[in-house]
């Protein structure tokens, strides 16, 4: 009794215990799934929260002139002011050791005691330029340099001059300047200006060396032939290449190479618009300088660039944005590596706004339309405003402008394309770059390489699968099933490099013989099996009926033999000589060596394993007495197999393909090394293609962490994963209902 | 063993006509004939040297222990051990005068000829109505009279029409056992055989189904020859007219059902029907 009952007892615990590590196995695995899932949420959600601007400090400051200009450092721990007496102050923003907020740090006269300072011209790169009453001007560029001598960091301001303390003389005739814009490299340094008298100046100061570490120059003085009473705006581009002239509605596009040609007036269609609009109020040159952007009286900003038609390059509106209902645009600030721009209304109405994805990003009124300075701190994640007396410090979050839903799935008009397209390029050499995310070629290229896969795949592994399961004796069936099983295992890295590597050149070259095969190979099977019915039972009979798919192997192996002899003749005399150029030249397709054909054989036979094992089990365990009622009706093995088998099988052949389909969409080495990675949208099978996967594998290692283009790449990862989910739970929908219709007893 | 008698059965065994002698039936009698049938299955012989005349309109038993080669002979007759590789004939079956096992033979023609109906009921993954047709659209008859006058007369033949006429369109699989038995029965007899095989058709059923079977069965001698595989003695001895017994692969005793279960000839034979194995 006590024996039987110690037993029972470790029964119950086994049987317990067994349960617990069972549900706790599940749970976790659902746990996991969930965790990746939230995770990758985590990650993309900032992509999708829209800027926030908060004030972070305000400081009372007694210049008791007006204040023209005013910027932090890259910290935003000192502010500088600019004010109207020429002197420049430095104001302490935090406290640290040495002084408190709002302490004034250093203070610096820039002009002659007793002069004014006639204009400012803020030119971005926090350089300024000084203007006296003669022409003259001065650059210079408050600078900040950290410092750790006493253990903690100070940051100490001073004031540089790119291009020498002395003031440079614009205009040879020393008349004042009403406008000037200013644009430099190390080489060459472009003044556009005009003058009191109405002259449109160009002056170039060509360095002797490098302005970087030399600031003697030569200068060039030249006119600009142009013929106006007021000139309301003068913006020269960071490349100097071109300046934009405003007068009015009209603005002037001049190049500036040596003629200094007149490319292009852009004169906006307000009446077009459909706007309330009469004036251009504002101009500015969006970050990089091939747009500008233009601030009108109806509260609209349009973007415009060059972009080719068949007139030739000419500029025109891209995109408007409505700011404001009732009142003008009085001010246009850009960030300075960012499409964003911020607008300002007399009321003091702001706006934030990123142009590539069109995005409204923030509203608000940081002042009371009194604001006398107004800056973006260099790493634009903070605004500064002056107004009477009072500098106010604004953070500012807005880390993805870039991204809007609408710029990831929607046709975007980039700078210089001739129309929106979809465009994946997310990095590029230069730092003013407009990076283009947008998931739809991607997405293609996956759904592409996935299709002509499974085109390859979907005919081999389920005639495979039928053979092997209906046709095929049980012992030759035990060895082969396993073997093709055994393909699976093969690293798809190996499949890639060989399909990159060796079939791609192969296809290239033996193109036609590639097209003969496709012909070739299923013909000479048929002819076999027609001429093997047709022969003498006495010839049959030497091969026993089960080993008679044998004679295939060199049927086979001669109609390849055939296809690749063939096919140097073939291109000699149909393609004249070269496939390629045939293709490329008289039928108008471009031709990529790594191709979508080379990526549907090698993923096709990465695929081919799956579907052929699920596709073959659900054939094999199709109950035998559904065959054999067939066939005791009178129907023959392949009336049987049409009609009864694949019909039963119909449920698990269904989930084949679609596990095929789902490991195609999710299969990453061989489309990385195969594809070419070109993210084109294109169906044509002789053009390569970029996937979701890829281009995660490809991109993540030179993302920055935490950058837009590192949480496009989760969000890419993301879709991935939506597709693969949306795939298997519509199969599994399927094959459910395919079960319950065919389910056998 | 459960055994369910109608009141009216005995009567219809008693009603029978007079007894055929089996060893000279006139050849219009016969509907087929068995001839020094040999059957090896690899290396071991299943089937020893079979000789009978399975008479025409009339159920035909064939009884023996597990194993004795009863459903092996049965599928013979229809050639589906052909689909078994290891399987060797030899001998003679002639259907209508004609040997079933020469090699010019339409085995599908054949097998259109010689229905069977297997021991587990196995209606095909379809509608009631396309399972009945079946016969029918695999032979390329497509005319929608046709197939409905098909199925209307095999299943009120099946004794199933007025279980399923309304839902002729659902699922077979939805039927109960003893309903898709009766219905594989109905696919069988809508190609028009001339000879029905059962193999154990009751032996995956309840009593009920089974009693309505074999009604049916004796329904159907009207109209086609049936021979049946039945491990139950009862069930041979209430449907049958003649019964063969077999034993490890020889066909010990061949006669009228009466004689066989009451004057049995073989000591073997008398030993089984008295239950002293089997």
């Amino acid at each position: 009794m006590a024996i039987a009952s110690t037993s029972a007892n470790y029964r119950k615990v086994k049987n317990s215990l067994a349960k617990w590590i069972i549900t706790l196995g599940g749970i976790s695995v659902l746990f996991t799934l969930v965790l990746i899932f939230l995770y990758l949420l985590y990650v993309i959600k900032p992509i999708f929260e829209s800027a926030t601007v908060e004030p972070v400090g305000q400081f009372k400051i007694e210049e008791g002139y007006k204040v023209l200009a005013t910027g932090t450092d890259e910290l935003k721990e000192v502010a500088y002011t600019i004010s109207e007496n020429g002197q420049i102050n430095f104001y302490q923003l935090v406290n640290s050791g040495r002084y408190k907020a709002g302490e004034k740090i250093l203070s610096k006269q820039l002009v002659e005691d007793g002069e004014t300072l006639r204009h400012l011209v803020d030119i971005g790169q926090e350089q300024k330029l000084l203007l006296d009453s003669a022409g003259n001007v001065q650059l210079i560029e408050p600078h900040f340099t950290a410092s750790f001598d006493t253990g903690e960091r100070v940051i100490m301001p001073s004031v540089r001059y790119p291009l020498g303390e002395a003031y440079l003389p614009i205009d040879e005739n020393n008349i004042a300047l009403n406008k000037l814009s200013f644009a430099m490299d190390d080489e060459k340094a472009i003044f556009v200006g005009w003058t009191q008298d109405k002259r449109l100046l160009k002056t170039t100061l060509l360095a002797e060396d490098d302005f970087s570490y030399d600031t003697t120059y030569e200068a060039q003085y030249q006119i600009i032939d142009y013929n106006a009473n007021v000139i309301d705006d003068i913006l020269v581009t960071p490349d100097l290449a071109m300046v934009f002239i405003r007068q009015a509605n009209q603005v002037a596009v001049y190049s500036l190479d040596e003629d200094t040609e007149l490319k292009a007036t852009i004169i906006p269609n307000f009446a077009e618009n459909k706007s309330t609009a009469n004036h251009i109020t504002a101009m500015a040159l969006l970050s990089g300088g091939s747009s500008i952007l233009l601030g009108d009286d109806g509260g609209n900003v349009s973007q415009w660039f060059e972009v080719a038609t068949e007139q030739g390059r000419e500029f025109k509106q891209i995109r408007q944005f409505k700011v404001s209902d009732t009142e003008a645009i009085i001010a246009i600030y850009t960030e300075q590596f960012r499409k964003s721009f911020y607008t300002e209304t007399p009321s003091g109405e702001m706006g934030m706004f990123y142009t590539t994805s069109e995005a409204d990003l923030w509203r608000g009124k940081l002042h009371q339309g009194d604001a006398q300075a107004f800056a973006i701190t260099p790493r634009s994640d903070g605004l500064v405003v002056f107004t009477d007396q009072q500098l106010a410090i604004f953070s500012v979050e807005n880390e993805h402008p870039e991204v809007t839903w609408q710029a990831l799935w929607q046709e975007v008009w980039y700078e210089g394309y001739p129309e929106p397209e979809f465009i994946w390029q997310s990095t590029s050499g230069s730092d003013d770059f407009e990076a283009k995310f947008s998931l739809v070629p991607i997405s293609f290229g996956t759904i592409k390489a996935a299709m002509y896969a499974m085109i390859f795949a979907v005919p081999i592994a389920l005639t495979a699968a039928i053979y092997t399961a209906y046709f095929m004796t049980p012992g030759l069936r035990r060895k082969v099933k396993p073997t093709i099983e055994l393909m699976e295992a093969l690293p798809t890295v190996i499949l890639g490099f060989l399909a990159g590597l060796w079939l791609a050149p192969i296809i290239e070259i033996y193109l036609p013989a590639i097209c003969l095969l496709l012909i070739f190979i299923p013909s000479s099977v048929f002819i076999t099996a027609f001429a093997w019915h047709k022969l003498p039972r006495t010839y049959k009979s030497l091969i026993p009926e089960t080993w008679a798919p044998i004679i295939l192997i060199p049927t086979i192996l001669l109609a390849a033999y055939a296809a690749f002899a063939l096919s140097p003749l073939l291109e000699q005399h149909l393609f004249g000589g070269d496939v390629r150029q045939f293709i490329t030249n008289d039928l108008g397709i471009d031709f990529d060596q790594r191709n979508a054909l080379v990526v549907g054989i090698a993923m096709g036979f990465a695929v081919i394993p799956t579907i052929f094992s699920m596709a073959e089990d659900a054939i094999f365990s199709v109950p035998k007495h559904l065959t054999s009622g067939s066939l005791a009706l009178g129907a023959t093995q392949w009336q049987t197999l049409i009609k009864v088998v694949l019909l039963t099988a119909s449920p698990g052949i269904f989930s084949a393909v679609m596990m095929g389909l789902g490991r195609a969409v999710g299969e990453t080495m061989i489309v990385l090394m195969a594809t070419g990675n070109t993210p084109i949208l294109d169906w044509s099978i002789f053009q390569g293609m970029r996937t979701l996967a890829a281009n995660i594998a490809v991109e993540m290692p030179e993302s920055e962490v935490g950058s837009s283009h590192y949480r496009i790449l989760f969000l890419a990862a993301f879709v991935l994963f939506v597709f693969t989910f949306v795939f298997n739970t519509l199969a599994e929908f399927i094959r459910q209902r395919l079960r319950e219709k065919y389910s056998s007893l | 063993m459960i055994s369910v008698r109608p009141k009216n059965f005995s009567a219809n065994l008693s009603a029978q006509p007079a007894k055929l002698d089996l060893n000279n039936l006139a050849p219009e009698q016969v509907a087929l004939e068995i001839k020094n049938l040999d059957l090896y299955y690899g290396n071991k012989q299943a089937l020893q040297n079979i000789s009978m005349s399975i008479p025409k309109g009339q159920v035909t038993a064939f009884i023996g222990p597990s194993g004795c080669g009863k459903s092996t002979l049965l599928r013979c007759i229809n050639r589906m051990n052909d689909l078994v590789d290891i399987c060797k004939i030899t001998g003679q079956i002639n259907l209508n005068g004609e040997n079933i096992y020469e090699r010019h033979t339409d085995v599908a023609a054949l097998r259109r000829k010689v229905g069977m109906v297997f021991q587990r009921p196995n209606p095909f993954p379809k509608s009631i109505y396309e399972n009945v047709v079946y016969g029918l659209r695999i032979t390329g008859e497509n005319n929608r009279r046709v197939l409905d006058e098909a199925v209307e007369t095999s299943l009120r033949s099946a004794a199933l029409w007025k279980e399923v006429k309304d839902r002729l369109h659902e699922s077979a699989l939805g039927l109960s056992g003893g309903q898709q038995q009766r219905l594989v029965i109905a696919r069988a007899i809508a190609i028009q055989p001339e000879v029905l095989l059962l193999d154990e058709p009751t032996s995956a059923l309840d009593p009920i189904s089974t009693l309505t079977i074999e009604e049916l069965i004796n329904d159907l001698k009207q109209q086609f020859t049936v021979v049946i595989v039945t491990h139950n003695m009862q069930q041979a001895a209430r449907v049958s007219d003649q019964t063969a017994f077999m034993y490890m692969g020889d066909l010990i005793e061949y006669s009228d059902t009466n004689t066989l279960f009451t004057t049995p000839m073989k000591k073997k034979t008398e030993d089984y029907i008295t239950g002293r194995y089997g």
